[in-house]
């Protein structure tokens, strides 16, 4: 009877599993070595509110434990971010219906565009203590704004397009390593009131700087609850934010009159904005939305349609993007409040783009944002980040037509250079990115990273596609790994294309044309390429550098 | 034939079946739970992959243990699950050290032999009842990979609750199994 039993609950358990009735994984996405999101479908579960659940583990050696952290939670919106929770725990629910969160995902819904068409995220930083050292791990938690308003029970015709199967609980597993993030000093500090503006607020041509810390209907409070102290200074850029750019310099309108450059675009598909962050580099996917930009170029001829030093770019429009700077401190209240200096970092995310956006291109001479990288964020990037944004890490010497005794010659330097005949003679083209590359940073997070031997090779047959000897080991499993297999099987959508062409035609024996290239992902997160042209040197003018494919080719 | 030994194979395939479910069911409730839980008993991808494998290692024993017994009790069909269980722990081999092309020819070949060892369990099933689950869930393991070679991953969804049924089926009929023979000691 006993065996029977048995036999009766587990077919049961089975079949609530299978139908969505206890908890079960429909996504996972890892984040680098900083954590892990399960998105779990599931009806609804006593004592556990729909909603966000953060686990904080410290990893030290090979010991993993659960740990006291202070987690501190802000809902990304489309213009800004709202402070929604923060406590001291090892863990932090955040349920969908919390009034800021709600007040945040008002907003997403005030745009009016299906639910389905973007992704948002959630901004967490996880600050913990030992000793007078300190770590604070950012990360960003990808979210469907339809998932909450299903799970809360709220129908609007915005809900409608959303799949059928949507998560109820969103988990996330944050992992403090301390053998390989390196600590901050906690320092006693003196009780400061005065902000410091960063000067940079006001309207350009094209884009807006502004503060964007909005404040919700019910901000934590932080002062006499806590003994930690968040403090987030948020800076926000909208308006049009460049795809792509060309500069050329004062040198090139001299020296090359007659050059024609060609600056083409082609992104289709969905595209992720990975946020980043000092110290840490890609922190996870803060929004995505399919966009359909190109196949267009934009073409001008040197001397004749520019005659100044500038740039030219592609943009696309009704963009916000934002550098959030996060501090904390710890107040002690003996007799007087006694305040220690515990950490900081920056992140840089795009919180929102309209789906299938508006792009074109225009020419900046001064006030634009391809000046606001040069210029502006040179200087926000040393005062938030601690680093300039254009630095040898983030400039890349690519290729150069150079003239001498021997005339024109061709020299590649860290990467291909494509040529071809037209009508009009040799064009030489530059192309990056391309099919599913996000710009050489790949995708922070694909289920496929999902860790551990076993997990390997059962990730090894599904990507080779042999899926019979998948099926003995699901057999046996049970029905339950059938839902990993489902986060294997990469999406049934058209592949996404990101990329960028620089075309050069009119080159002649004298042509001196030095091409950098700037890779603005590496710094804001941005997937976004610039070319920058000299007629002397590499932009930045380095004291050396090495071609690794040598001459390519002889011209005139 | 040795009632006794069966016995305890059908109760050990009700008992892991019993276990693994158990197991998904508690953590995956305690997963969603504002409680402070350790890393390993959280229902991660990984951590369900790695009761997974326990799952098997169980499972290959259970097989084994029954391959010998009917071997034992003169009957050689149990050949057939002892050919599987070293089929398949040859290919999980191959397939550690990357080598795919043979790890594929292994399973499938224990592939087959699982089909093989339902048939056996379908013939030696003492009740009408249990025979009848046992061939059916036997019928449905032989679909499962015809469906997906001619459909694709395109039809997971639906080998998803094939497979469910047919575990389902092999659970109850050992469970039938397991009673009557107990019953009869």
């Amino acid at each position: 009877m006993v065996v029977l039993a048995l036999a009766i609950v587990s077919v049961v358990v089975l079949v609530a599993n299978s139908i969505y009735a206890v908890p079960s994984p429909i996504s996972s996405v890892r984040i680098g070595g900083f954590g892990e999101v399960d998105y779990y479908a599931s009806q609804p579960i006593l004592n556990a509110p729909p909603g966000l659940l953060v686990r904080v583990y410290l990893i030290n050696g090979s010991s993993m434990k659960p740990v006291n952290a202070f987690i501190d939670v802000y809902a990304n919106a489309p213009n800004g971010i709202v402070h929604v929770a923060m406590g001291y725990s090892s863990i932090l629910i955040v349920p969908f219906n919390s009034t800021n969160w709600l007040y945040a995902l008002g907003k997403w819904a005030s745009l009016g565009i299906p639910f389905s068409g973007y992704n948002t995220s959630m901004l967490v930083f996880i600050t913990y203590m030992h000793g007078n050292e300190s770590w604070i791990v950012p990360l960003l938690i990808p979210y469907n704004v339809g998932w909450v308003y299903r799970a809360l029970g709220k129908s609007t015709p915005l809900t409608a397009t959303l799949s059928a199967a949507t998560p109820r609980y969103i988990v996330v597993n944050a992992y403090i390593n301390v053998n390989e993030l390196r600590p901050s000093r906690v320092v006693p500090v003196r009780l400061n009131g005065t902000v410091t503006d960063p000067q940079v607020f006001g309207t350009y041509n094209g884009y807006t700087v502004y503060n964007c810390s909005l404040s919700g209907p019910q901000p934590p409070n932080i002062y006499t609850s806590y003994v930690f102290q968040p403090t987030s200074t948020c800076l926000g850029f909208n308006g049009s934010l460049p795809i792509a750019w060309a500069t050329w310099s004062n040198g090139v309108i001299q020296n090359d009159q007659g050059l024609q450059l060609q600056l083409a675009i082609d992104f289709s598909g969905t595209i992720n904005w990975d946020a980043m962050a000092t110290g840490y580099g890609n922190i996870g996917t803060s929004y995505s939305a399919p966009e359909n930009w190109g196949i267009l170029s934009a073409e001008f001829t040197i001397g004749s349609d520019v005659t100044q030093p500038g740039s030219l770019y592609w943009y696309y429009g009704g963009a916000t993007w934002a550098i959030v700077n996060y501090e904390v401190y710890e107040v002690w209240y003996v007799d007087v409040p006694i305040m220690y200096y515990v950490g900081t970092t920056t992140v840089s995310e795009v919180l929102y783009v309209p789906p299938n956006d508006v792009y074109g291109y225009a020419f900046d001479y001064g006030n634009g944002p391809i000046s606001m990288f040069y210029n502006g964020s040179i200087t926000l990037s040393q005062q938030y980040f601690g680093y300039p944004a254009l630095n040898a890490s983030t400039i890349i010497e690519y290729a150069a037509f150079e003239y001498t005794p021997y005339g024109g010659e061709l020299w590649e330097c860290n990467g291909p250079v494509g040529n071809a005949s037209t009508p009009y003679g040799t064009v030489y083209t530059i192309t990056l990115g391309g099919v599913n590359t996000a710009y050489g940073l790949s995708a922070a997070e694909i289920g496929t990273e999902l860790g551990g031997l076993a997990f390997d090779v059962l990730v090894e047959m599904a990507t080779e596609g042999e899926a019979t000897p998948l099926e003995i080991l699901l057999n046996y499993v049970g029905s339950s790994i059938f839902d990993i297999a489902g986060l294997l099987i990469p999406p049934q959508t058209s592949s996404t294309v990101t990329k960028t062409t620089l075309g050069i035609g009119g080159v002649t024996a004298g042509t001196n044309l030095y091409i950098s290239v700037v890779n603005a992902s590496a710094v804001y997160g941005l997937p976004t390429f610039g070319f920058i042209l000299n007629a002397t040197n590499f932009y930045g003018i380095p004291s050396s550098f090495t071609c690794k494919y040598g001459k390519v080719a002889q011209i005139g | 034939m040795n009632v006794k030994s069966l016995f305890w194979f059908y109760f050990g395939f009700v008992f892991v079946g019993f276990a693994s479910s158990l197991w998904s069911l508690l953590t995956s409730v305690l997963t969603v739970m504002p409680i402070p839980l350790p890393y390993w008993l959280l229902y991660t991808p990984g951590d369900i992959v790695t009761a997974g494998v326990v799952v098997v290692a169980l499972l290959l024993v259970l097989y084994a243990y029954l391959g010998v017994a009917l071997v034992l009790s003169k009957l050689l069909r149990g050949l057939v699950p002892i050919i599987m269980v070293i089929a398949f722990t040859i290919g999980l081999a191959l397939l550690l050290a990357k080598l795919a092309i043979p790890a594929l020819a292994a399973l499938i070949i224990a592939y087959l032999m699982l089909i093989g060892t339902y048939s056996v369990l379908t013939s030696i099933a003492t009740t009408r009842a249990s025979k009848a689950l046992w061939a059916t869930a036997t019928i449905i393991l032989t679909l499962i990979p015809l469906i997906l070679m001619a459909g694709g991953l395109a039809l997971m969804n639906y080998v998803k609750y094939m497979a469910l049924v047919e575990q389902a089926m092999a659970i109850m009929a050992s469970a039938i199994e397991a009673w009557r023979l107990g019953v009869e000691q």
